[in-house]
This record gives structure tokens, C-alpha cells and sequence, in this order.
């Protein structure tokens, strides 16, 4: 044997230990969510009995259809894609904007200001919660989707996330074009964005996927039904005392975390590729 | 062609001194331009984030319960939570929460993230949104699921950790371990995140880099040291933050999960604000104890921003 | 950038659309019918039975109208303060009793004494301690929709098996049956099935232990002012329980109350204390259950109430808080509270219907049967959630075999500072 042949057995050997390895961390970490799945399959009575079992004795679709008859589905997750997807749009646009320019425009207080952006992410939102509410009341917005969207139009995460990606971006690049006369807008669309797609996806996953799951805000600002989302609407099937049909439970949010799981199958796919066309730039 | 021949090995120029005044043309459209794209995030965030935290500050000096009269109570707030007892263990709980959860979290989710990153891991694009899953399922359903596994009687970690000869009863009711717990099933539920960032942040890095300083003989230890870790010094900077904001403001796995207990164990400083403003209706007491939360924080990310910024002119 | 700003556009004509579609009507024009929003948490069958008890008073006349809208209990505990800091909250909410003072301290709702006064109000045949639960310092800020004792469910099959005929009167009885239910049958020390299942904390609308300390003549607060929790009297039913729990292993530890309900559900424990839903769950997972009275204590043989009140919020203005007091009085009519009784399970709240109005749900039967013995939880006690916290701590840590004699001292501290601060 020879020492390249050694050498590259030890690498499939490496290879395969590794891949090994990091199925085993794959699994733990899906191990709730594959509780998730078995138990939306299991009839009422088998979610809480004693012995439990992993999986379902007896496979069954009723808790699915439970969720068609008992909540206007189809409206919650309508109303879960215009607010998480106006939510998530809004932001990217907006904060991308402020970011290029806390970003890569040297002005007077731009230091400051990003303090202060930053600093407000320090707030718990239950103290300000209440006096969003107020102002959100008083432009006639509760129960619309304004309401649930424009407070949400920009926020401070987004910005710094935007602005720490936007430093790490050659500055040859936007000097370049500033010398050939572009204006800053065409610089930002034309140069800074399309360098900025990865992190531009990765932000619009995080606010999408937070905005679907959140649960007090779309409650607080929406108290009548045909307005609520997905994720607020499955609170209504907890019971008195707070028991939860959690085969049902689980059974909803499956649904609704599928549109979640494709989207970011996406643009994962996206993500490997406009990193790979970095290189050519 | 790579991404190394265009690109300057250390892009981390301070920011300033180049852009800007250039040859666009006069100061006031400068700023027309400055102001045009700082506009419309500013007026969302001036109306909806910086007037209702003033409010908060305003109601943080009032006895408000958040609707009908307030009145002016001056710092007795302020007094109140330096001098709770309850509110002083909240305070030792959080600090307790943010010392576990922030390494815990970033150090997986950078290894991992390393992983991911690894041309040698077949199905890598699997792996990915795999191990992104825990950040996409809602956190009611998730805690569902990890009081099912913790179960004292019918959880299969129990049954497992049994065949080791180890018993650990129920987790969630356990003074001890109840922290532990919410911390990792927070952990779980968020390292996703920042391990994509990490991920974007180390795609990054040329690969030429690296097969450079293998030619040199550096191991892989001083690989990571030498070139990944500095090159990272932005993303992990990052990343450090928000896992810091996040773990101080510990709340939803808690509320649901523990809801606190047992005896006080697991309640936070952001649960007692909850439990101040939204059950005892004493919105101005939670805002005392937010602002509280607040500075502590600024200050705590004001040094790590110190220490992620001296470590840069370090390496530089 | 283009298609993002494009699809930006989109999407706000199509919320416009959305939102325009979905908030029509609002306006209450002065003079005309009254519309009154109606907020509750009754999700289950109960809800129907209360949907059409609205139906009927909004066909009976012409004045007023009510739109229920239906939530959780916890979901309008967390929306409730937002909604109304902008006037933007219901007319009428209905909320557990326990939390009707703390927001009537703080001027949520309106006084209701003049209503209670009135002759065609109904009030006067209310079960007095269901009444007792919406009074603040001495005003009535609301009406009770629910008042019923804690009860003990148990599985009938668990209990042939056991051979146990009688159901259990005194405490000590009380033990001994389940210590017989109980099974360990592989003798590792932990019974693979249990005689009771006793929560140490978030008990079952809070009332397990309060109803425990009143079987031994102990009580936590006393006129709503004076915390009386560390008395003898308690300290020997704490002794008594967890002593029960740790040697004679009746019940599984560390249980809430939700755990508590699950279990019995899943047939793995032989008694539970619960409410009137305990039906239904145990028909839904095939249990043949019994239903008996909490057993006396040396004492006196007592149940905490779980409550449900509603109230009139500020918010609503004289017109408005007429038209819901014609509502509350037709809510209280005997039909109408006997048809809400039986719909519901839960016991009448009028005191003057006769039990052979009831008879035909057994479950409203057997708990009208045992209502005597029901008391209103911390009736008047503003801060009743961190009270009830300093309790859970108490038991939670009595169970787990702490001092009970320095627990109880604790917690008297610590109540009376919660009560002198409201």
C-alpha cells in the first residue's frame, strides 16, 4: 500500500465518520420535531396514554380535519402569508436602505444613530407593547392588516444585521462606481445588493419565520377572528384548564410549518448558489 | 478565478474616511441623499419603536396600570426594584440564564456551522435545512414536544439516560435542573440562526487562504485560529450581541415550560415584567424594571463591543 | 429590487382589500340599537350553549345587540390591559374570578351596585358566595357565570379492580383507598399506577391546597386584607399530605394541575380533583368516571370555588352599560340559567332551582349535590396571582420535604407584604 493510497483511506474513513458524526447530532436535534409529527397522526385518546408509544398504533387524519372544521383555515393561513410575507418585504427594503448608509456613507451622527438602533433591541417588547398599541389605535388600526404591518415595516435588527453584512463588502467595489458618477441609489441597487443576497435571504427567512410564528402580537391587534393568523388562530382549540388536544395541536402547525420548510429549501439553494457567484465578481 | 484575486485579504477597513464627500457634489445633496435612505426605516422606527420606548420611560416614573389615571411617583419605582427580593433573584436568574445560554448556543452553532461549511460533508444542502428545522416550528409546539421527551414517566430521555444508570427525575419541576433545561431547549431552538450567519460569514472566506496555510504545515487548530477566527471577527461580534440580547430577555419557553417555577427558579427578569405589567397591572413598575434591563444590557454589549474591537486591531 | 418594491405594492392593496372586507360595521349610531362586544373564553360545547343564549336575547328585542367573540381564558388575561389602554376593548368581559379584582383595582370596570340593587336585575336569588367573588372592598365590579366546587373525579374500573365499593368521606379513608389503588407491580418504589394524584403547584383553578386548608379549619387571607396562611392548622395538613405523598407514595410529585387532568385521563391515576370538564375529557378517552365530594377534613368538609365572572367595562358609556345590565338580568331569568346550567355542566348559579330541573345532566346533578360546601378563592384579594404564587412554593416545597414550619413563615411575610401593597 502506498502512502497516497493510505492517505486517501484515511480520508474516506474521516469522511464517513464525519458524515456519521453529524447525522447523530442531525437526529437529536430532530427528535422533537419528529414527536411533532408522530403524535399529529395519533387518535385523541393515544396522545396521553400510559404506556406511550413513539409511534401511532393506529394512523389517522382526524386531527387534520378537526382543524379544517373547527377554524376558517384556509382564512388563517391567507392572513399568516400577508402579514409575515408584508412584514418581511417591507423590512427588507427599508432596512436595507438605512443600512447602506450606516453602512458605507460617513455622515455626522451615523455612530450615534446606530447606538441608538441598536440600543432599542434592549427594550423587552412587553414594556412597549402597550404604547404601540395606543398609537396603533389611534390611526384607526386595529383589526387591519396596517396594524399588524407598519409597526413591524422596519426594525432595528434588521438594520445592524444589514449594516455588519454591508461592512464586510469590498468598498473598491461602490468607490469604483462613484468615481464613474453612479448616484448612491444606483450604487445600493446596482453594486451593494446584488453582493448582499445571502444575507438579504438570511434576514427575510428570520422575519418571515418569526413574524408566522409570533403569537402575541397578531393576538393584540387582532380580537376578531377572520383577522388572525395561523399561529394565533391554534390557541383556540386549547380547553378549559388549559388542557391542549395536542394531536390537533400538532396536526395545525405541521400545516402551517410546511410553507416555512419549502421556502428555506429554497432558499437555501439560492444561498449556496449566489455565494459560489460571489467568487466571479 | 477566485474570490481571493479580486479581493484583499482583510477587508475590515474601519468604516468612513472613503465613502461619502467624493465627487457627487455639494454637502446639501449629500444629505438629501443620506436622508432619502434613512427615511422611511427612520419614520417606522421614530413612530413605532423610539416614541413608545420614551412613553415606557415616562410611565416607568408613574404608578400607570395602563389605562385609566397615573400619577407621578418619582424613582419609587427604581427603589422597588433594588429592593424586592423577588425582583433581585429574577436578576440572579437572568444573569444565570445569559451566562449558560450565550456560549452554549454560539460555540454550536459555530462548530456546526464549520460543518456545514465543510466540502468534505456529502449531502450538505440536506444537512443544512435539516438542522435548520428547530427555528421554523413554532415555540408552543416545540415546548410540547420537549415536555413529552422530558417526562418524568413516559420521556424517552429519562428512559435513556435510565439504561446509563442515571435518573433524573422530572427536569422541569427540579429547582436545579429546571434552568438547565429551558436553556437548552432555547438553545436548540435558536443555535439555527446563528449558525447561518456564521455560515454566510464563513463563506466568506477564500479557501485559498486555507490551502495556503496548509502548504506552510499549520495544523487545523491553528488554521481556525489564525485565519478563521479573525476573519470572523465581525460575524462572531454579531452574533455575540444578539445571543446576549436574546438570553436577557429570556421569556417564551420559560412562560410556557415552567412558567417560572419551581419556586421562582426559572423566572426571569423578563417574566417579572410580564408578570408586573400584564397580571398585577403595574405598567409602571415594568417599565422601571425594563429600563433596568436595558442599561444593563447597553452596558454589557458596550463591553463586548470593546473587547470584539480590541481583539480586531489585534489580529490585524 | 424592482420586483421586491413591486411585490411590496402588492401586498399592501391586497391587505387593503383584506382589511377593507373585514371591518365593516363599528359605529353605534346614538339613539339606535346598541352593539355590544362580548368577550369569553367558553371554547368548548359551552361556548354553543352561551352562542345561543345571545341568539335568543338578541331576537327578544330590538335594543340591544351582543357580539360574542370567543378566546381563551389566558389569551384575554394577555390582551385584555392592551386593548383597553386604547379604549379598544369589549363592553363585556368575562374573565376567572380570581382575576376580576385586580383589574377592578385599577378602575377596569364599572360598579355594579346600583344594578345589583334594583328589583328586575335577577340578582337576589345568586348563590351569595358567587356574589362574594365580585366585590372589592365592598363595591360588586361584576356577576358571576360560573361558581363550582372542586370535586373529586374518579375511574369507576380502577376502582372495581381495587375493590374499593365505598367512596372515601374522611381524610384518613380518603389515604387508606388510595393507598389500595395504588400499584407498584414491579416493586422498583415507583408505582406504575397511583391512588390520587395531588398537584403541588398551578393547581386546578389554584383551589386544591386552599380547599385542603380548609378542611382543616385554615384559610390563606382573611377579609381580603390580613394573610393568615401560617397558622397550625395548616402546617398539620401540610405535614398530613406530603407525609401521605412521600411514605405511602399515593400520587405522583412535581404535578400541575394540567398534568393532573392528563393523567387522569390516561388512566393512570385512580382519583383526581377537578372541574365539571373532567366529564367530558373522561368521556373522550372512554373512562368510566364517578364524581364526590372533595372528603372532609378533621374540620370541616369545604372545596375552593372555581368562578368565572363577567363585568362592564369603563370603556362602555351609560348606554352602553345599560344595555348590558338588561342583558346580565336576562341572563339570570330561571330558564335561561337553568338552560346555561345544563348546557354548560356547571351547577345554577340561582339558589332557587330545583334539583329536578338539573336532574337530566348527571354532572350538573352530582356537583349542584355537593355546591354547599363551595367557597369563593380569595375573594376581594387584589394581588391574587402573587399570592397564589407564594402558596405554590409553599406546597411545592412542603412536598419535596423543606421546613414546613419556616415555609409557612416565609409565605405569611411574604403575603401580607403582597397585601398591604394593593
Amino acid at each position: 500500500m502506498t502512502a497516497l493510497d493510505m492517505r486517501r483511506r484515511l480520508r474516506t474513513v474521516g469522511s464517513g465518520l464525519f458524515f456519521v458524526a453529524m447525522l447523530i447530532v442531525g437526529l437529536l436535534v430532530l427528535l422533537p420535531i419528529i414527536i411533532i409529527v408522530l403524535t399529529a397522526f395519533k387518535p385523541v385518546a393515544e396522545v396521553n396514554a400510559f404506556p406511550p408509544s413513539l409511534l401511532p398504533s393506529d394512523w389517522t387524519l382526524d386531527n387534520f380535519t378537526r382543524i379544517f372544521t373547527e377554524l376558517p383555515f384556509a382564512r388563517l393561513i391567507l392572513n399568516s402569508f400577508v402579514f409575515a410575507g408584508g412584514v418581511t418585504l417591507c423590512a427588507l427594503v427599508f432596512d436595507s436602505l438605512a443600512a447602506y448608509v450606516l453602512a458605507r456613507i460617513d455622515f455626522k451622527g451615523s455612530r450615534v444613530l446606530l447606538l441608538i438602533i441598536v440600543a432599542s433591541l434592549m427594550i423587552p417588547f412587553q414594556a412597549t407593547l402597550i404604547p404601540i398599541y395606543q398609537l396603533v389605535a389611534d390611526f384607526g388600526w386595529v383589526n387591519t392588516f396596517w396594524g399588524l404591518i407598519i409597526p413591524r415595516a422596519a426594525d432595528a435588527f434588521g438594520i445592524f444585521f444589514l449594516r455588519q453584512f454591508f461592512l464586510s463588502l469590498p468598498r473598491d467595489l461602490d468607490n469604483a462606481a462613484r468615481i464613474d458618477g453612479a448616484s448612491e441609489f444606483r450604487i445600493f441597487r446596482s453594486v451593494v445588493l446584488p453582493n448582499a443576497v445571502p444575507a438579504l435571504l438570511t434576514l427575510g427567512i428570520y422575519t418571515f419565520v418569526n413574524n408566522w410564528n409570533d403569537l402575541l402580537w397578531p393576538l393584540v391587534f387582532t380580537t376578531k377572528q377572520e383577522m388572525g393568523t395561523i399561529t394565533s388562530g391554534l390557541t383556540l382549540l386549547t380547553g378549559p384548564s388549559g388542557i391542549v388536544p395536542y394531536g390537533v395541536m400538532m396536526a395545525g402547525s405541521l400545516i402551517a410549518v410546511v410553507p416555512l420548510a419549502i421556502m428555506f429549501l429554497f432558499v437555501q439553494r439560492r444561498f449556496i448558489e449566489s455565494v459560489a457567484s460571489t467568487g466571479l465578481k | 478565478m477566485t474570490a481571493s484575486d479580486t479581493r484583499p485579504a482583510r477587508r475590515y477597513r474601519p468604516p468612513g474616511q472613503l465613502g461619502g464627500r467624493g465627487p457627487i457634489g455639494g454637502q446639501a445633496k449629500r444629505r438629501l441623499t443620506i436622508a432619502g435612505f434613512l427615511l422611511p426605516a427612520l419614520a417606522i422606527l421614530v413612530l413605532f419603536v423610539f416614541w413608545p420606548m420614551l412613553s415606557a420611560l415616562r410611565l416607568s416614573f408613574t404608578d400607570a396600570s395602563g389605562f385609566g389615571q397615573e400619577e407621578f411617583i418619582g424613582l419609587d419605582n427604581y427603589v422597588e426594584v433594588f429592593s424586592d427580593p423577588n425582583i433581585l433573584r429574577a436578576m440572579g436568574n437572568t444573569v444565570l440564564y445569559t451566562v449558560m445560554f450565550t456560549p452554549l448556543a454560539v460555540i454550536l452553532a459555530l462548530v456546526l456551522a464549520m460543518a456545514l461549511n465543510s466540502p468534505r460533508l456529502p449531502l450538505r444542502g440536506m444537512f443544512r435545512t435539516w438542522l435548520f428545522l428547530p427555528f421554523i416550528v413554532s415555540l408552543a409546539v416545540a415546548a410540547f414536544a420537549w415536555q413529552y421527551l422530558l417526562d418524568p414517566q413516559v420521556g424517552l430521555v429519562n428512559y435513556w439516560l435510565q439504561t446509563f444508570g442515571i435518573r433524573i427525575g422530572n427536569v422541569l419541576q427540579d429547582p436545579v435542573l429546571a434552568m438547565p433545561t429551558v436553556v437548552v431547549v432555547a438553545v436548540w431552538k435558536n443555535f439555527a440562526f446563528y449558525m447561518i450567519v456564521f455560515l454566510a460569514g464563513l463563506q466568506d472566506i477564500p479557501s485559498s487562504l486555507y490551502e495556503a496555510a496548509k502548504m506552510d504545515g499549520a495544523g487545523p487548530w491553528s488554521r481556525f485560529r489564525n485565519i478563521t477566527l479573525p476573519l470572523l471577527n465581525n460575524t462572531t461580534g454579531f452574533v455575540l450581541i444578539i445571543a446576549t440580547i436574546a438570553a436577557l430577555q429570556a421569556f417564551d419557553q420559560i412562560y410556557v415550560m415552567t412558567g417560572g417555577g419551581p419556586y421562582r427558579s426559572t423566572q426571569t427578569v423578563v417574566m417579572q415584567i410580564y408578570q408586573s405589567g400584564f397580571k398585577d397591572l403595574e405598567l409602571g413598575f415594568a417599565s422601571a424594571l425594563s429600563y433596568v434591563l436595558l442599561v444593563a444590557t447597553l452596558i454589557l454589549s458596550l463591553v463586548q463591543f470593546f473587547f470584539t474591537g480590541r481583539r480586531e486591531k489585534d489580529t490585524a | 429590487m424592482k420586483k421586491l418594491l413591486a411585490a411590496t405594492a402588492l401586498l399592501a392593496v391586497a391587505g387593503l382589500g383584506l382589511a377593507a372586507c373585514s371591518s365593516s360595521d363599528s359605529g353605534d349610531t346614538a339613539g339606535g340599537p346598541v352593539t355590544l362586544t362580548f368577550w369569553h373564553g367558553y371554547t368548548e360545547a359551552d361556548g354553543d350553549v352561551l352562542q345561543g343564549i345571545v341568539d335568543d336575547f338578541n331576537a327578544s328585542q330590538s335594543e340591544v345587540t351582543i357580539e360574542p367573540e370567543v378566546k381563551t381564558w389566558a389569551v384575554i388575561d394577555d390582551t385584555l390591559l392592551t386593548a383597553l389602554s386604547a379604549d379598544e376593548g369589549p363592553d363585556i368581559v368575562a374573565m376567572p374570578a380570581e382575576r376580576l379584582p385586580v383589574y377592578a383595582s385599577k378602575g377596569a370596570f364599572r360598579d355594579l351596585t346600583d344594578f345589583y340593587a334594583s328589583d328586575d336585575s335577577n340578582t337576589a336569588e345568586l348563590n351569595p358566595q358567587a356574589v362574594d367573588m365580585e366585590t372589592v372592598d365592598g363595591t360588586v365590579y361584576g356577576v358571576p357565570t360560573g361558581f363550582v366546587p372542586l370535586a373529586v373525579y374518579y375511574n369507576k374500573a380502577l376502582f372495581a379492580a381495587a375493590g374499593v365499593t365505598e367512596f372515601p368521606t374522611t381524610w384518613d379513608e380518603w389515604v387508606a383507598a388510595a393507598e389500595k389503588l395504588t400499584v407498584d407491580e414491579n416493586g422498583d418504589g415507583t408505582p406504575e399506577q397511583y391512588g390520587m394524584v395531588l398537584p403541588d403547584h398551578a393547581t386546578v383553578a389554584n383551589g386544591v391546597w386552599p380547599s385542603l386548608f380548609y378542611g382543616n379549619g385554615g384559610d390563606i387571607v382573611e377579609d381580603g386584607t390580613t394573610a393568615v396562611i401560617d397558622s397550625p392548622e395548616n402546617a398539620e395538613t401540610l405535614e398530613y399530605w406530603s407525609d401521605a405523598v412521600a411514605t405511602k407514595k399515593i400520587s405522583p410529585t412535581g404535578v400541575d394541575g394540567v398534568g393532573a387532568d392528563e393523567l387522569f385521563s390516561s388512566g393512570k391515576v385512580a382519583m383526581t380533583i377537578g372541574g365539571p370538564w373532567m366529564s367530558s375529557i373522561a368521556a373522550e378517552n372512554s373512562i368510566d368516571y364517578g364524581i364526590a365530594a372533595i372528603p372532609a377534613g378533621p374540620a370541616e368538609q369545604a372545596a375552593s370555588a372555581i368562578g368565572v365572572s363577567m363585568g362592564i367595562t369603563a370603556q362602555a358609556g351609560d348606554a352602553e352599560a345599560a344595555a348590558a345590565e338588561t342583558f346580565f338580568s336576562y341572563f339570570f331569568e330561571p330558564e335561561v340559567a337553568t338552560a346555561w346550567s345544563l348546557g354548560s355542566g356547571w351547577p345554577p348559579l340561582r339558589t332557587d332551582i330545583p334539583a329536578a330541573d338539573v336532574e337530566s345532566n348527571p354532572t350538573v346533578a352530582a356537583l349542584t349535590e355537593i355546591s354547599g360546601t363551595s367557597r369563593a378563592l380569595l375573594p376581594g384579594v387584589v394581588n391574587s396571582s402573587d399570592v397564589l404564587t407564594e402558596m405554590d412554593v409553599v406546597t411545592q416545597k412542603a412536598l419535596a420535604g423543606d421546613d414546613i414550619a419556616s415555609l409557612l413563615k416565609d409565605a405569611q411575610t411574604a403575603i401580607q407584604t403582597t397585601l398591604d401593597d394593593q
